[in-house]
């Protein structure tokens, strides 16, 4: 594995909060192999970005470790170590790959093997350098060449990247956005770097330009075999690249696999609807709209993070009573309202609510009929009658897991490792 | 490699040309547009020659003394503007004309000593905290809040009574005033341009913070900060001036606006030229660099630079 | 002279509510003169939507922003009509810029002031726009709410005059009459004509908004109704809201200070409610909470969705969307679409949907316009555009997006040209791989190539030159 994350967290504080943390990045385990482009696939606010600048250091992780250029072996070592929580065959492992023990000159080593694209080419060139500055900037500063060989080493970039020679004189407000982007392209791989992050590098351009970034990518793959992590919100521009595909919901992965596995027959309900969502010229797929937006990250749902939006979320998916006492109210005080009076619910803890003024069997009654369509009312597990009030007893949900399906595929979904058992 | 050449020469047919004077001749065109920017300058020129005629080449002007005023105590009484003075004369029988002009010398380079040193320190520590952030940003934005709090008067009077009345010593204790400004200033300005990704990009590149603040972050802070300073030229000489009105000079007879204004101040009534006319050229002054830094800050707006 | 011709023969059994006619638009600029729109030839029928697709700076934007007549004062209007109902309101800017020797943007800023005036009559009433960025569109100081109705406040006031005396004047006998009808016919014409001999039309929405919830039961929706009537009103607000109601304007005491306040006060509030039910009726739930909070509180997806609705409130003929999802998620984009396809079929507004992503149109339009460098170069039915692509633009530009069915990509070489000094002929030439003598000469018209196919291109003018 070029590099390999475990456990990987990412929280960030909330200004002006005391204790609030957006959870950025949780637990998170992705590995990227030599050569091999993986894309990462998420919506805005998935975490996908502050994965892709942990992964080389440019942030520093909460928590978790980032191991570089790891052999498959002692990776699957360092796993069962952290399954049997082996302290001193982790610490073995850690001090020989880790990169957040890196410093010096050991991290411009690292520097110098890992490069980024990022996604706007207006703002990640600094206007007030020349361009061959701003390719030469990485090889400069990571000692990869010096003095005369430098300036050789910009030219032939610029051929990489199918750019004039002319333009190593030009400041970037003279460049077109596609253009720009070949310069930042040429700046990521300019030391010959082993792992490249793009990070959503053809978001802001034309279709028509996106296509021969994507192909001169595919291009310099080949010729470096370079290993390329391709973060996007974009399925089909995965579809088109990636080998391995990772989905990502609210700072979790959600599924991995091979991209033709995850795009033909998606397992998990997110990648389902979120594969069904993009729009597309003929419609094959029968569109899942999904309710509601992404969550909250300062407070992420309970179990599941996706079992609010999700179409079949099961019982135990990770619903509390908050979930469920709106649900109640609404159907209390609008959709059969003839059934009660003077009812009111209350939250007695995370999975309990009480009842006042109803009949429990009028509620399962009700609550059986419109659990179909209202699925926080599947975690109802006990209605009990106590003279007047009821009280609801909820299931306790369970937090998945990453899966091991066959074929290399991992999903983290309740309906997986329910059929597992 | 042949074949790759001609097909980017292809490509390269609808570029734009590269033209280095273009830019600049656009700048100087948003510039010019602005009339009232365009007599700021003016009227700044006439100051900033005067200072420079008098500070190096001061024989080209017939002055007998062009580094202090010449009472003549025959006759000290305010004269108004004759041919004789087509300013009038304050007291101590002191030609108004020639004294605005010996004055301006002082005002003005003054005003540029308080301003560029405070500008760099404002700039070091205004860039310094907003790059790190945390802790360092919270320490040195409180220190300077506390400069800024002091006011300048009680500060320049202390400092004056412990080093002197002097020159250096008004210089010292305004620049101390200011420079928060500055700090304060190049910290929003650095905030933005810390957000931009090309300064993530140098991160990943290996580049050391010290480079960081001093390569990315400083150019692009400058222009804005730039416009600041010529804004602030007139601040400076009107405080300069108010200093120097209530007394705050190392010597009598050294030519300067405020105490010219000083001079007259006694004859407000029967001879008003005495104080207004040093006024004006200090409000004028003012006046001019505000105009001309507008025309500045329409040159580093993107926007007015492509409208017409 | 020959675009007329083929103007002509756009023309088909649909009337069109707006029509481009070879518009020209250039903005001046220090930097030279940007031609942003060359000579655009295209109409918007009723009750259609018209995508409209093209890559950044091909001034699909532009175009959309000078049929609601927002256009900067730097621009020019060089020649060519934009027929809006038939009028065309930036007929003073084309005169100025013919008339004038050398173009001035004060000049014709001041010339532009007048032409807003006349428009802003039909601005937000019979079309109306929705912008890309839902938060820079919305005041963050406003309630959502407020901003709904404001847009009816000033371009509507008689109906929130007419909803707040009708529920006066409503009797409990006609609220008993108006659930008899529904129960028996549904919502039809029947209940408007009930609702009109008794002149409580003002009703008719707020009834109908609440017998189509259909998260309520029917006992209860019947309960609600027969609280709409009888509101009691003091005689001087009821004096003021009837002239409201009989002139349907601001009439001129809105502007005596404290008169003023209470007739705002008033339709203000009257606003809100009509603003939660529209909120309801576009599927956000909890509507009547949602009008009392502040942009800064909602989802990316619930801002569009506002925005939608303040440019729906007034049901204009025409809604221009500019890029309404480039800036959502996939998944809130679904959404918005799922919604702008149901106000479709709920409305019979027509929709021009501007987009940078042919998929996106694809999902929605009924027609689509593929525009490059200023210019119409192919318009036609969605089926034509996406199985037979005419122009080698288009042709070009489908096999350039990429899908989840993977397939070949090809991108096109080059840039889009200069518009500050556009080439000769046709703008696709050094791009195009049947660039041909002619092209370099002179530029193509739009020339019917099927039914209701429309390419600019010499390679298919054949026997015609």
């Amino acid at each position: 594995m070029i590099i390999a994350a475990r456990q990987l967290s990412k929280f960030f504080d909330v200004k002006g909060v005391k204790n609030a943390k957006i959870r950025a990045v949780e637990n998170v385990n992705i590995e990227i192999k030599e050569g091999e482009i993986v894309g990462l696939v998420g919506e805005s606010g998935s975490g996908k970005s502050t994965l892709g600048r942990l992964l080389i250091r440019l942030i520093e992780p909460t928590s978790g470790e980032i191991l570089y250029n790891i052999p498959d072996d002692e990776l699957d070592e360092f796993d069962i170590a952290l399954k049997n929580n082996d302290q001193n065959a982790v610490k073995k492992i850690v001090d020989k790959y880790s990169i957040m023990r890196l410093h010096g000159k050991e991290l411009k080593t690292f520097r110098r093997n890992v490069g980024i694209v990022f996604q706007d080419p207006y703002s990640s060139l600094d206007p007030r350098l020349k361009i061959e500055d701003i390719i030469a900037e990485p090889i400069v500063e990571t000692g990869f060449l010096k003095g005369p060989k430098v300036k050789a080493r910009v030219l032939e970039l610029l051929d990489e990247v199918q750019l004039p020679r002319e333009f190593s004189y030009r400041f970037p407000h003279e460049l077109s956005g596609g253009q720009r982007q070949r310069v930042a392209l040429a700046r990521g791989i300019a030391t010959n770097p082993k792992l490249v992050i793009l990070d959503e590098p053809t978001s802001a351009l034309d279709v028509s330009i996106q296509a021969e970034i994507l192909e001169l990518l595919k291009e310099l793959r080949k010729k470096y075999n370079m290993a390329m992590l391709l973060i996007t919100h974009n399925i089909s521009v995965v579809s088109y690249m990636a080998d391995r595909v990772f989905v990502m919901y609210a700072g979790k992965i959600m599924e991995k696999g091979n991209k033709n596995d995850i795009i033909k027959n998606p397992e998990h309900p997110y990648t389902q609807a979120l594969i069904s969502a993009v729009p597309q010229i003929k419609r094959v797929r029968q569109r899942i709209i999904l309710k509601g937006d992404p969550p909250n990250l300062i407070n992420p749902p309970k179990g599941c993070r996706f079992h609010p939006r999700c179409p079949v979320a099961l019982p135990i998916c990770g619903w509390t009573a908050d979930e469920v006492k709106p649900t109640l109210e609404y159907l209390i005080s609008s959709k059969y309202f003839t059934e009660f009076s003077n009812t009111k619910v209350e939250v007695k803890d995370e999975l309990e609510l009480t009842v006042y003024n109803a009949k429990a069997d009028k509620l399962r009654e009700i609550i059986n009929i419109e659990k179909e369509n209202l699925r926080p009312l599947m975690s109802i597990k006990d209605i009990i009658d106590e003279n007047g009030n009821v009280t609801l007893k909820l299931y306790k949900y369970e937090t998945p897991e990453l899966i091991k399906l066959e074929n290399g595929r991992e999903v983290e979904c309740l309906l997986f490792s329910k059929f597992k058992e | 490699m042949k074949e790759k050449m001609s097909k980017k020469d292809m490509t390269d047919k609808n570029e734009i040309k590269p033209d280095r004077w273009r830019e600049l001749r656009l700048s100087l065109q948003v510039f010019f547009s602005n009339k009232a920017a365009v007599a700021g300058l003016v009227i700044f020129l006439f100051y900033f020659f005067d200072a420079l005629i008098l500070q190096f080449f001061p024989q080209i002007l017939p002055f007998k003394h062009p580094y202090s005023l010449t009472p003549n105590y025959a006759d000290p009484i305010p004269l108004p503007p004759s041919w004789k003075h087509p300013f009038g004369t304050t007291y101590p029988g002191v030609d108004l004309l020639r004294a605005v002009i010996k004055s301006i010398r002082l005002d003005f380079w003054l005003s540029l000593e308080i301003v560029i040193p405070g500008a760099i320190i404002g700039l070091i520590i205004g860039i310094i905290a907003t790059y790190f952030g945390g802790w360092i940003d919270e320490v040195l934005m409180r220190i300077t809040d506390i400069v800024f709090s002091i006011p300048y008067l009680v500060l320049a009077i202390a400092i004056g009574y412990v080093l002197g009345r002097t020159l250096n010593s008004m210089m010292i204790a305004l620049i101390l005033v200011w420079w928060p400004l500055y700090a304060r200033y190049a910290r929003s300005v650095t905030l933005e341009t810390k957000e931009l990704t090309f300064i993530e990009a140098a991160r990943a590149s290996g580049t050391s913070n010290f480079k960081i603040m001093f390569k990315h972050i400083l150019p692009n802070s400058l222009p804005p900060v730039f416009v600041q300073i010529s804004l602030d030229l007139g601040t400076i000489m009107l405080t300069i001036s108010a200093l120097a009105f209530i007394g705050f000079l190392p010597a009598a007879n050294l030519p300067e606006l405020g105490y010219l204004t000083s001079l007259g101040y006694n004859y407000i009534q029967t001879a008003p030229w005495a104080m207004i006319i040093p006024g004006l050229f200090i409000v004028l002054f003012a006046l001019a660099v505000n105009l001309m830094g507008d025309g500045f800050r329409d040159v580093i707006d993107p926007r007015r630079r492509s409208e017409l | 002279m020959s675009y007329k011709m083929e103007t002509s023969n756009l023309s088909s059994n649909l009337a069109p509510i707006v029509k481009v006619e070879n518009f020209h638009l250039h903005y001046y600029t220090r930097r030279g003169v940007y031609k942003a729109l060359n000579g655009v030839n295209l109409e918007i029928r009723k009750g259609e939507v018209l995508g409209v697709a093209g890559e950044s700076g091909c001034g699909k934007s532009t175009l959309g922003r000078s049929i609601m007549g927002l256009i900067p004062r730097n621009a020019a209007v060089v020649n060519g009509r934009i027929l809006v109902d038939g009028k065309d309101y930036l007929k003073p800017l084309n005169d100025y810029y013919k008339k004038a020797k050398k173009f001035k943007p004060t000049k014709n800023a001041d010339i532009l002031k007048k032409v807003n005036e006349e428009m802003s009559s039909i601005r937000g009433q019979k079309i109306s726009m929705v912008f890309q960025e839902p938060m820079t569109t919305l005041n963050p100081l406003l309630q959502v709410g407020y901003q709904i109705a404001e847009v009816l406040y000033y371009h509507n006031p008689g109906l929130l005059a007419s909803r707040r005396l009708s529920r006066h004047r409503a009797t409990k006998e006609d609220m008993k009459n108006i659930i008899k009808i529904l129960k028996e016919n549904g919502i039809n014409e029947k209940l408007t004509d009930y609702l009109k001999s008794r002149n409580i039309l003002g009703l008719e929405d707020q009834v109908i908004s609440i017998w189509r919830r259909k998260d309520l039961h029917d006992l209860k929706k019947e309960q609600i109704i027969e609280k709409l009537c009888c509101e009691p009103i003091n005689s001087f607000t009821k004096k003021y809201l009837e002239v409201i109601e009989k002139e349907n304007k601001l009439p001129n005491f809105s502007r005596v200070p404290i008169i003023g306040r209470l007739v705002k006060r008033e339709l203000f509030k009257e606003g809100y409610k009509k603003a939660s039910e529209f909120l309801g009726l576009l599927g956000i739930p909890n509507a009547d909470k949602m009008v009392y909070m502040y942009p800064h509180e909602l989802s990316g997806g619930q801002r569009q969705r506002i925005v939608i609705a303040i440019a729906m409130i007034n049901n204009p003929e025409l809604v221009i969307l500019d890029e309404p999802t480039s800036a959502l998620d996939v998944t809130i984009q679904a959404q918005i679409l799922e919604l702008i396809k149901e106000l479709k079929e709920s409305t019979n507004s027509s929709y021009m949907f501007i987009s940078h992503d042919l998929s996106v149109l694809a999902e929605v339009s009924d027609r689509i316009a593929i525009m490059y460098a200023g210019q119409v170069v192919e318009v036609g039915k969605k089926e034509n555009i996406f199985d037979q692509p005419k122009h080698p633009y288009t042709q070009m530009l489908m096999e350039a997006i990429p899908t989840i069915e993977v397939h070949e990509l090809k991108g096109i070489k080059g840039e889009v040209p200069d518009m500050r000094n556009p080439p000769k002929g046709c703008m696709f030439r050094d791009r195009c791989p049947y660039a041909m003598p002619i092209c370099a000469e002179k530029r193509p018209d739009l020339i019917k190539v099927g039914e209701d196919h429309y390419v600019a291109c010499f390679l298919y003018e054949g026997g015609k030159s």
